[in-house]
């Protein structure tokens, strides 16, 4: 499943957290100028080191598809941080 | 149908148990948790994450104590290992040059992405506990 929803939470100095919820799929829509150009650059990659883009886009397509479920943690002291995605 | 319940109903047409009892024993039976070799593979495929924790006690240096808790999916690994597999071959010549100069002698291009699936498969078997004065690491699947 394509992720939906990443959930990012950090504590700030003075204790309190702050979180974020960010839609990957209006994002996404938001960014796709950009990701045109990307796509076109690592298609440009792929011919200069002779992969098949095809393969590439299936590879790359598996990874973001294998992404929900996946969550980073980390507490040090006054620092923490919590990557989460749905 | 297997052995138990077929011996039971046997039981009951020679008549030597009542109707009573192999409803009782077949009961038992299948109350009995399933440990044929088929329920293995079910158990083993609920398997879904790959988790790394850590707990650092603080060091001295003031930042206090750490903890750092990931969840990563195996689908993601696989799919990992699977990218990996479109390495282009002037990179793995080079990589197998830099890995023969720092003494390991390993050739990438002999890994088949099988293998390296295999190897994935094999995580969920995987615990590494590590357990020191001041930190603790435990590495395992669920």
């Amino acid at each position: 499943m394509m992720p939906q929803i990443v959930t990012v939470r950090y504590r700030k100095r003075d204790g309190r957290w702050r979180r974020w919820f960010i839609p990957v799929v209006p994002v996404v829509v938001l960014l796709s100028p950009l990701l045109l150009i990307a796509v076109v650059g690592g298609m440009v990659v792929c011919f200069c080191y002779e992969i098949s883009p095809t393969d590439a886009v299936r590879g790359v397509g598996r990874v973001l598809w294998a992404l929900p479920g996946t969550r980073f943690e980390m507490e040090q002291g006054q620092t923490a941080v919590l990557v989460s995605i749905r | 149908m297997n052995e138990q319940r077929r011996q039971i109903l046997e039981m009951l047409a020679d008549g030597k148990i009542t109707a009573d009892e192999a409803e009782r024993l077949l009961g038992a039976v299948e109350s009995e948790p399933d440990e044929s070799p088929a329920a293995a593979p079910r158990a083993k495929a609920r398997v879904k994450y790959l988790r790394v924790v850590v707990h650092a006690e603080d060091d001295g240096a003031g930042g206090g104590p750490s903890d750092i808790n990931v969840r990563v999916p195996l689908q993601l690994l696989r799919a990992g290992v699977r990218l990996a597999s479109l390495l282009p071959p002037v990179a793995i010549t080079k990589a197998n040059e830099e890995l023969s100069r720092a003494g390991v002698p390993i050739d990438l291009a002999e890994l088949k992405p099988q293998q390296l699936e295999d190897l994935v498969d094999a995580l969920d078997e995987l615990t590494v506990d590590v357990d020191d004065a001041t930190s603790k690491i435990r590495v395992f699947c669920e």
